[in-house]
Parts: C-alpha cells; structure tokens; sequence
C-alpha cells in the first residue's frame, strides 16, 4: 500500500487550498475527489451558448493593487492565478410595498416599495447614502466602520486557537474585541444608537452567513462587511470553475496528485487513529496525516465504524444545527442586461427589511425573499453578444423537501423557479419569462448530490451565538477527533464563503505541516 | 477614547467557551443523521449504476428491437431512476475485452419506470460495435449495467413554447416516444405536432403505439414522412419526401410561438439543420438531442494537414501509467478503449463533460461543433477525451471508471 504524508479527502475550496499549501511545503500529498471536477461549489456548467457561475455572488477578499485582500492573498501565498475582474458596487435592498404601508413610494422601476438601497462602496459613501435613507444614521454607520478596521489584526492574534493568550492579544488591537464577539449585531447596532430601518439596510448581508441578526455576533458581521464595503468585491473572469483549477494546477505542478472521479469510501484505522482509506471501495491507500472536506455528519456515517468515532465528536455534531440551503435559477437570457433594464449586480429584493423576519420566511419555499445577479455586470462579456446571464437565489432552513416525490420533483421545482422569477419580475417591474433560452434548477438535492453535504447545505452549521466564528476559533484543537486528522471546509470556524473555505484549507495544512516538523 | 457600544458587557465573553462545551457535552452521543429528504432524492435520482435484468425483447422491425430492463435486486438496485421524459441513459459494456459504453434514450414513459420498467430501443448498425453486440448478446435474462437517466433534451415549461414541433428521424423517435407517453399520462403539458422521418411504411417504428398516444389526447399528433415510399403505395395521411421547413411551417402555429425540437442521425441533422436556419426561429426555441459520436475529423474544413497517422498515448489513471498507441482519426477516449483502458462517459458528443480529463502534453484537434469545454478548461489544458483527436502524441491524465 502507497503512503503519503498527507492525504486530502475531498476538493472543495477547503481542500484545494489545503493541499496546494501541503504540496508547496514539500509533503507528498493526494488530494481524493468524489466528483470529475475540481472546485466543490467553485466550478461551471454549460449549456448551449451560455457557461454559468453556479454559486459565487463575490468575493470580499478582493481588494485593491495597495491594499490586496484576503483571497488574493491566500492565492498568491498558494501560487495559484486568477484573472480578478473588480466589482464597485455593494448591493441594492428591495423591499415591495404591501397594503396600506403608510411609508411606501414609488421607487425608479416604478413599483410601490418602503426600502430602496443601492449602497455604494467606501464607509464615507455607504454612511452617507444609510442617513440620505434614514436620517440621523451616518454617525452610528461611521462609528460601526471604526470599530472594524483592526479586526483583521484581531482575528490573526487569535492564531491557532486553545489559549485565551489569543483574547489578551487581540484586544491589544480591538478593545472593544470581548463586547463585540459577545453581542448580536441587533444588540451592537442598537448599542451605537442605529435607528431600526437603518439597522435593517445594514443588515442585509446576514444571508450571506446564514445568520439573522439576533443570532450573529456583532464582531463576524463587521468584519465580512468590512471587507465587502472597505474596497469592493472582486470575482474571477471565467467563473469560479478558473479558480478551481488554478489551484489544481498549483497542486500537479508541484507535484501532488489529484485523482477525480475516487470517492473515499472508508477510513483504515490503526492503534486507533486514521492510517488509510479506501478509494471506490477497493482501492487502499495509506497516509501519515489527514485533512477532510467532507462534512463531519457524513464522516461519521459513511466513512467510519461507529467503535472508533470518538464520543465528543458525535455529540457535538449532534449539539450543531444545520446552515441554510439553498436554491438557484440559472438563467440564459436572449436580451441584454440593458435590453431587460437590469441596473445592479445584485439586489436583494425582500418581503421585509428585517433580517429575523427573512430568516423565520425562509423555514419554506418560496417565501418571496431572494437575490437576482447579472453577472454581465462585472463581465460584460461573459455570455454572447445579445444576450445576458442571471442568477437567482433563495435560501431555506431545515429539512425542506420532506413530502416531495421523485415524480413531483420536475414540477415542483419549476414551480419554485418560476415564483422566484415573477417575484423578481414583479420587483423590479421587468420581464424575464418570455426570453428565457436557456435554464437550470438547483434546489437542495442538487446540492446534496454535487457538494455531498447534509441536507444540501453549502454553508456548514448556524452561526449561532453559542457557536459562533470566536469560541470556533479559539476551540478549533479540541474540536478536531484526532491528532491526524483536521477539517476543513464550510464546517469549521468561519463557516461558509469561499474565503473562509480557503482560509479552512491552509489553516489545515498549516497546522499538518507544524505536526510534521515537530515530529522531524 | 471612550468605547461607542461600552453599554455592552464584556464579562459577557467570559462563559462563552464553557457555555459551547456544555452545549456538546449535554448532546446525545449517537450516529448523527446520515441521510436526509435532498439526499434521498439525490440518491433516487442520480444513483451512480443501475444494475438491471432483461424481461423482454421486442422486435420492431427488420433492424431494430426494445428491449425492457427491470431492476436486478440481487446486484443492489431495487428501483428504477424516475426520469423527464427526453433523458438517455449510457449503457455499459464490454465488447472483446474493450469497455465500451453508448447513450440510448429511454423509450418508454416516466410512469412506466415507477412501475419498475425501462425500454430501451436500439437499431442494429453495420459499422456500430455497441449495436451489433447488444443484439448479438442482448436476450431475456441477460444483465445489464447502466447510468442514471441524463442529458438536457427535455420539455421545460419556462423556456419551451406551449407548442412543439417534433423532428425525429428513424430510431430518433424514441424520446418523443417518452414524451408522448407522458404528454397522454399527464407527466408533461403540451402540444407535440411529431414530424416523423422514415425511409418507408415497413421502417417506420412505433407506429401503433403513436397512433393510440394520438387517439388518446388532442396534445399530440403524429404526421408520417416517408422518404423512399412510392407514391402509389403511400398511405392515406402520410407524406411523401424530407423533413423541410415548408413542411414545419404547414403544422406549426402560424400566429403563435413554437419550439422545434429534434433527435435523429447525424446524416439527418446535416439535411434538418438548414432547414431549420430558414425559419428564423430565435435559439431558445430550437432543441438539440446529442449529436452523437464523431469518427470523421478528416471531413471537417480545419483539421490540420500532416498529422501522423498513429500517436502514442502516455495515460495515467490514478497512480498507474500505460503508453498505447492509435490511429489519430480515432478520439483520445476511443483509442484509450480500444487498448482497453475505459474512460468515464456519458454522452460521447462532447456535451456532458463526464469525461473531462488533463492534457499534459501534445496537441489535440476539438471540431467547433462539439466545443462544450468550460472557458477556464482551454486555458489550463483541459480536454474531453471523447470529441478530442490527438494531432500529436499525448501524455494525459483521465480520471478512473466508477
């Protein structure tokens, strides 16, 4: 049986980064992938004249020539290039007006709405544009961005987790570190003096997460929006499927070994502790270390025997709630974006401006609260001349497919697609419908069969307040089951986002490579 | 300066590990949940093999028989995959030592599936290896190994037109079977007009069952076009001659949109193709079945002069590498078959990109029509084995059968 140093199970963006990061330390790796492709989630698919983006809406960590951010980083770290394409927009909130809602107006599409926000980028502009909306609430926005702007700092003095020595440094660049991370950014809001409305524009990149603002720490919500309002956000030029294989080439060219289309199916256990697994169920291969991007729910059921899963491991994945899942309309358009009269890249259009009442919507289909992309926005050329793509995207929480058949599930999830598009249609007082030349469906079983994960989710467990992105981090050791054997991936301390994947990914290796030079 | 949210207590931090750890400790100790509904569809709808028995064998006509799969519980499939009415599904085989596999539409309705009973309708060609050895060895009783149902040719409400033109031609008639089908069972809601292209009345397929599909809705409706039939023998209601489009336009809709949608040979795509430019119908409304494998690169305008007859191919599957040699007219995934070496496939049209695999080095040629690559796939080297032809020797990496 072939031994490597490390073995990656899964090539997710978590284990990507992690083996290109063990690759380019030297150690003898292979990175194992169920599917033909690399990429997880950060991949393409073709129909016809059109080659959609399946799940990126953009990248926080991409920042400007001065001040690059944190995915660019983390790629030149790897070696891995990327023809970045920048985006200045944020996003625009549209709430449609119900009846007999006393502030309704008529906004520039011509529809009757209580909120209409395009925010732009930079904490000048964005507090500026919150008062224009909301008088009296650009000195709390300004006061939210300050506390933000060491946070980065903070969360690097965390380092590795297991010692509260991490806290003492982190509030030497945020004082406020110990308030932040322990209140929820409703409670943080308010404790700067945000009126509500304005709280509710501030708040809608909570999706983003997962996380309403009840439940998400005020620390986690400032810095993601931090990085989304400080410099933009940025995404690849031939979809996300060109990151992936930038790092795949990163891993060859090293020469690390990728084998698609090899499931593990088993983990060989020796003296207790990973030494191997089965490929397709019957290949074996053995390995010193291990890095897996799988969810740890599956882990435990299909990889491993019940005797040698450690019991703090099942109960705390028992203690965790499952995150959102989601479902997205791809849409090859016969127009342009101009044509359809399409202004933003994204618009979260919304049933109401508050976070909490989203999320309780969200427990069904179609609750009428979703996202429309135009990814011709930032790439103009991203599709033929003529035409245009659009995405859009719902989110639901729990096991929301209950009671659907397999012969129910075409009809159901046309049904689905299209309230989804007349919502849209309707916000935005366009037509979409009669032009229509290409379209694809993804709902959770979609998921569940590309990314492999517990109800289909992308996004790993809720942030919770108990569980948030701190007490993850600084209890990131413990929480692993053996001492050979991390995870990576949406599961883990910051949860979901390309960015926090890839950031799972080196952590991972960085931690695999520190085992192996202390055992030298 | 004074924190601006001092209101909040920072002793709040302080009981935040211990309240998470209390939480896992205070969590039952069992096997977390292994499945859920989106898995058990994902499962239901996508399963990785079916393995399946013969029931029955079919003739219907001189070159062409159904043939029904059933589940074969004793290797581990239990029921069929539910399916949209238009999916193929790829049939796996071994043919004088060589993995060979090809993609045959499902025939029969989706219905028929819950009912554990897939039809497969499969015309004997001289030339074709995987048809000459499903009936040399296809007979009751026989396994059969096959894909999850797959492919896009499929009626989809929000983009099609209520109305569709159905161009099939010879054994092309065997999705717009299954749509029918579902059409008559309620599965499906439109109008299919089928133009059905044979070369005379004894070839035509399904003529029965297409005329007590058409007997049972006014949705659907079946006009016969025979090419070679005389004109004194041509039945009443037939026509005589090719599928054009002064024929489509005398069916379609005159004020109403429609889609035309087409399945059949690549001979027939090279004569309806055109025809079908001359409407100017716009693209959403055209569909496309798979244009099926490509064995003739020489024929296409592009294709570069001086290519050595033969190339060597070096492969390496996971962590085993072969060198074989082959005639560069074949594709990459057939001269790897060929020498035994099965490559994972689906559709063999360039479409699916099930095959999707690492060009390391060496040169290959792609025909513009069978370009279904993602963008970023040119850029790092990556090819479909089944519509690239090796211009030079090759060294690439193809991921293993599962």
């Amino acid at each position: 049986m072939k031994t490597y140093d490390v073995i990656v199970i899964g090539a997710g963006n978590g284990g990507l980064a992690a083996a290109a990061n063990c690759v380019n330390a030297g150690l003898s790796t292979l990175l194992l992938e169920r599917h033909n492709l690399p990429g997880g989630s950060a991949s393409s698919f073709v129909r016809g004249r059109f080659e959609f983006e399946p799940s990126l809406h953009e990248l926080a960590g991409i920042g400007t020539p001065e001040e690059p951010g944190m995915v660019e980083k983390m790629f030149d770290r790897m070696g891995a290039k990327v023809d970045w394409r920048k985006d200045s927009s944020t996003f625009r909130l549209v709430v449609p007006a119900k009846e007999g809602d006393k502030d309704a107006f008529v906004n520039e599409n011509g529809v009757n709405v209580t909120v209409d926000a395009r925010m732009p980028v930079g904490f000048e502009a964005f507090s500026q544009k919150l008062d224009e909306l909301v008088p009296g609430s650009y000195e709390s926005a300004m006061k939210a961005f300050g506390l933000s702007t060491r946070m980065y700092k903070a969360f690097d003095a965390l380092g590795d987790g297991d010692s509260l020595a991490g806290v003492v440094k982190a509030l030497k660049y945020m004082p406020d570190f110990m308030r932040m991370t322990s209140h929820t950014l409703n409670e943080g809001l308010t404790a700067l003096g945000m009126p509500k409305k304005a709280q509710d524009i501030f708040s809608t990149y909570w999706c983003y997460m997962g996380s309403p603002g009840s439940r998400f720490d005020f620390m986690y919500y400032m810095a993601m929006l931090h990085g989304y309002i400080k410099n933009g956000t940025g995404i690849p030029h031939l979809r996300s499927h060109e990151m992936s294989l930038a790092i795949d080439k990163v891993i060859r060219d090293g020469g690390g070994e990728i084998w698609y289309n090899s499931e593990v199916t088993k983990i060989i256990m020796k003296d207790g502790k990973p030494a191997g697994v089965v490929v397709n169920g019957e290949k074996e291969v053995g390995g010193r270390r291990f890095i897996c991007n799988v969810a740890p729910n599956f882990v435990w059921n299909d990889l491993f025997d019940k005797a040698d899963i450690p019991p703090a491991q099942l109960r705390m994945t028992n203690a965790r709630k499952i995150a959102a899942t989601l479902t997205t309309v791809y849409l090859g358009m016969n127009k342009t974006k101009e044509e359809l009269g399409i202004k933003d890249y994204s618009v979260f259009i919304a049933p109401t401006a508050d976070s909490d009442e989203q999320f309780a919507l969200c427990k069904d289909f179609f609750s009428g609260y979703c996202i429309i992309n135009c990814l011709n926005e930032i790439i103009p050329d991203c599709t033929p001349p003529g035409t245009c793509q659009l995405f859009l995207t719902a989110m639901t929480f729990g096991d929301v497919m209950q009671g659907i058949e397999p012969k129910d599930y075409k009809k159901f999830k046309t049904k689905v697609a299209k309230d989804m598009i007349e919502t849209c249609e309707k916000a935005l007082n366009m037509s979409i419908q009669p032009y229509i030349e290409e379209i694809e469906i993804a709902l959770p079983p979609t998921f569940s069969r590309y990314l492999n994960t517990p109800l289909g989710t992308p996004y790993g467990y809720i942030l919770d307040k108990w569980d948030s992105m701190i007490p993850r981090t600084l209890q990131f050791k413990q929480d692993q089951p053996f001492d050979n054997f991390i995870f990576c991936g949406a599961t883990q301390e910051r949860g979901d986002g390309y960015g926090c994947a890839y950031h799972s990914g080196e952590k991972a290796a960085k931690l695999t490579i520190e085992a192996f030079k202390e055992e030298n | 300066m004074a924190s601006p949210i001092k209101s909040l207590d920072p002793k709040r931090f302080l009981p935040m590990l211990g309240d998470r750890q209390a939480r896992f400790n205070a969590a039952p100790e069992k096997l977390p949940a292994g499945s859920d509904r989106a898995r058990v569809l994902a499962k239901a709808l996508h399963p990785k093999r079916q393995y399946l028995k013969i029931t029955a064998v079919t003739e219907r006509s001189s070159d062409c028989r159904s043939y029904t799969l059933e589940p074969d519980p004793d290797r581990g499939t239990s029921a069929l995959a539910y399916f949209s009415a238009g999916k193929y599904v790829s049939v796996f085989e071994t043919v004088g030592g060589m993995p060979v596999n090809r993609a045959y539409s499902i025939s029969s309705a989706p219905a028929a599936s819950l009912a554990g009973k897939y039809e497969l309708t499969v015309r004997r060609v001289d030339d074709g290896l995987m048809s000459r050895h499903i009936f040399d060895t296809w007979e009751v009783g026989r396994r059969v190994e096959v894909s999850a149902p797959a492919g896009t040719f499929e009626y989809q409400p929000l983009r099609d037109a209520p109305f569709v033109v159905g161009l099939a031609g010879g054994s092309g008639i065997t999705p717009f079977l299954s749509m029918a089908n579902a059409i008559a069972d309620g599965d499906e809601d439109f109008t299919l007009c089928l133009l059905y292209g044979s070369r005379d009345k004894e070839n035509i397929l399904f003529k029965d069952e297409l005329d007590a599909l058409a007997a049972r809705t006014d949705k659907i409706r079946v006009v016969h076009v025979l090419s070679d039939e005389p004109a004194e023998t041509l039945p009443a209601g037939m026509r005589k001659g090719f599928l054009t489009a002064e024929l489509i336009k005398e069916f379609a809709p005159q004020d109403a949109p429609y889609s035309v949608f087409v399945c059949g040979s690549q001979q027939m795509y090279r004569f309806v193709d055109p025809e079908i430019e001359k409407l100017g119908l716009p693209k959403k409304y055209v569909r496309h079945e798979l244009f099926g494998e490509f064995h003739d690169p020489k024929s296409l305008y592009d294709y570069p002069k001086d290519v050595p007859e033969t190339v060597k191919i070096t492969v390496t599957v996971m962590d085993v590498t072969k060198t074989v040699e082959g005639k560069s007219t074949d594709s990459v995934m057939q001269i790897l078959e060929k020498n035994g070496i099965g490559v994972p496939a689906r559709c063999r049209s360039g479409e699916c990109g099930f095959c999707h695999s690492r060009l390391l080095s060496g040169k290959v040629y792609v025909p513009a029509h069978l370009e279904y690559r993602r963008l970023a796939d040119e850029q790092f080297g990556c090819i479909h084995p089944c519509c690239s032809f090796p211009l030079t020797d090759l060294e690439i990496n193809v991921p293993p059968v599962k």
